[in-house]
């Protein structure tokens, strides 16, 4: 539980810092996204109801701090976030014994994967509204870099998170009531 | 970087003759035996969906649909709502980034004069540091000397804003004020400096403020062109590759030929943005099937803003 509350506060604080960290001018402008990673993780860490519970916090910060309200418009619901975190995060978690047998490559690969996903729905959201869907360029690295980013520092945070794990004494094991 | 937390890979089994971490199964093969966590989590994984999950799923799935129900006034409070919790640690934030950057300034200040001033003495270096921090302190006095003229000689009511925050996403194109509703401020006032045009408000709590730059898409302004009759309306584009954005002047006549250079103003139509606002100048124009549309280079530099006004009223 203790750890559960740590992730939680992690999730605040990187979305807190998420607002101060400018776009990266040299990769298009492409946004570091650090609380996927933090949500991914502990999608793979946490029990399933708890990962919920992670992804629903995620989701609301997520709603509250990016989506606009333009002229009396809300272009992308409020809780569509908590949608797709709660679906991307369910997939982690299913994966979740390949993450207990030590393998965590794929889920950094897959945190960058999933952290595009999340930025292109949203893409695909706000242009179903606007009109004109276009892809150019500048448009593929706004998707891709953030998940880029993501998969770059995925194993830091995941090396760290690990590390606090064993400092709060959690158990990586199975979720309570299927004990041997 | 050892992520095996679970297992130790091959492992003895507690009872019977240990065989290097494997038994026989019934087939005759050799398998590899988990410890009791990981097979445990694996069953778990064959059959996920315990009375708990589902009660879990459930109450996810009540608190999606609540959220999913909101209209835009809803949104906009629970944005609002946020924000003011959030308000101190974006406040803090802002602050602490400020002290960073003004760390990483001196360090780079201090790295120059070793290397330049290698042979001066340690008083030299002192006075020189002074020196820095006086020409530091001018250049803010002048800086806030400035924007205190323009709010004293504009024609609007101004409340001066700090910015603390900007782009938080990836397609919309915002900053963060630290002036809300305490400070008289409410949704879609015009946000200008002492040289032009920034945007509106959108999202306003009672101590911080989201603004819409003008580079942003949904940001629609009408505008005219110096030296000319026609009009038209500005928006920003949905993504920017590089650190200028560039503004759309929509809706032109084609025969409009407007001459990069010309300035654009707020014409004032709309009711949001009174007339005369500086906007930007022309970059390129174009004609398309339909009508002429004009690129604009913004008359305020968005990526570099310190401070800014957002028009309350006339005087």
């Amino acid at each position: 539980m203790i750890f559960f509350l740590l992730l939680l506060g992690l999730v605040l604080v990187a979305q807190i810092a998420e607002v101060f960290i400018p776009a990266l001018p040299w990769f298009y402008n492409a946004h570091v996204c650090i609380v996927p990673v933090i949500v991914f993780y502990g999608a793979m860490a946490l029990p399933f109801p708890l990962m919920l519970a992670l992804a629903l916090f995620a989701g609301v910060l997520l709603d509250a701090l990016t989506v606009q309200v333009i002229g009396g418009k809300v272009e992308i619901s409020a809780g569509s976030s908590i949608l797709l975190y709660g679906v991307l995060a369910g997939i982690m978690h299913g994966l979740r014994p390949l993450f207990a047998r030590g393998r965590w490559e794929v889920h950094c690969i897959l945190s960058g994967v999933f952290t595009s996903s999340i930025v292109l729905a949203q893409y695909l959201m706000i242009t179903f509204r606007r009109g004109s869907l276009v892809f150019n360029r500048e448009i593929w690295w706004q998707i891709g870099g953030p998940g880029l980013i993501a998969m770059a520092i995925a194993p830091i945070f995941f090396w760290g998170l690990q590390w606090l794990g064993q400092m709060t004494a959690y158990s990586y094991g199975p979720e309570r009531g299927h004990a041997e | 970087m050892n992520l095996s937390f679970c297992v130790r890979w091959p492992q003895p089994i507690a009872s019977g003759a240990n065989n290097g971490g494997h038994r026989k199964a019934e087939t005759g093969k050799l398998v590899r035996r988990l410890p009791v966590s990981c097979r445990v989590a694996n069953r778990q994984s064959a059959n996920p969906m315990s009375r708990t999950n589902i009660i879990a799923l459930l109450i996810f799935g009540a608190i999606l649909g609540y959220f999913l129900s909101f209209g835009p006034e809803t949104t906009q409070n629970f944005k609002a709502g946020v924000y003011r919790l959030l308000a101190p640690f974006l406040t803090g934030g802002s602050g602490i980034k400020k002290q960073i950057t003004s760390v990483r300034s001196g360090l780079k200040s201090l790295d120059e004069l070793e290397h330049e001033n290698a042979a001066l003495n340690v008083e030299n270096r002192e006075l020189r540091a002074t020196n820095k921090g006086l020409r530091d302190v001018e250049h803010e006095v002048n800086r806030l000397r400035h924007a205190l003229n323009y709010r004293e000689r504009s024609m609007f009511k101004l409340v001066a804003a700090e910015v603390i925050a900007r782009d938080s996403s990836s397609w919309w194109r915002t900053l963060t004020i630290n002036r809300g509703k305490r400070d008289a401020i409410e949704t879609d006032m015009p946000v200008v400096t002492d040289v032009g045009l920034v945007g509106k408000t959108t999202t306003v709590s009672d101590t911080i403020s989201v603004v819409l730059l003008i580079s942003d898409e949904n940001c629609r302004i009408a505008a005219s062109v110096e030296g000319s009759r026609e009009q038209g309306i500005v928006s920003g584009e949905r993504v920017t590759g590089g650190l200028t954005p560039l503004l759309d002047l929509n809706f032109l006549s084609k025969q409009a030929d407007l001459k990069p250079g010309q300035k654009v103003y707020t014409s004032g139509v709309g009711g949001v943005f009174p007339s005369g606002l500086l906007i930007g100048a022309v970059k390129i124009f174009r004609v398309r099937e339909l009508d002429g549309q004009a690129q604009l280079t913004p008359a305020v530099e968005l990526s570099h803003l310190e401070d800014v006004f957002v028009v309350t009223g006339r005087r």
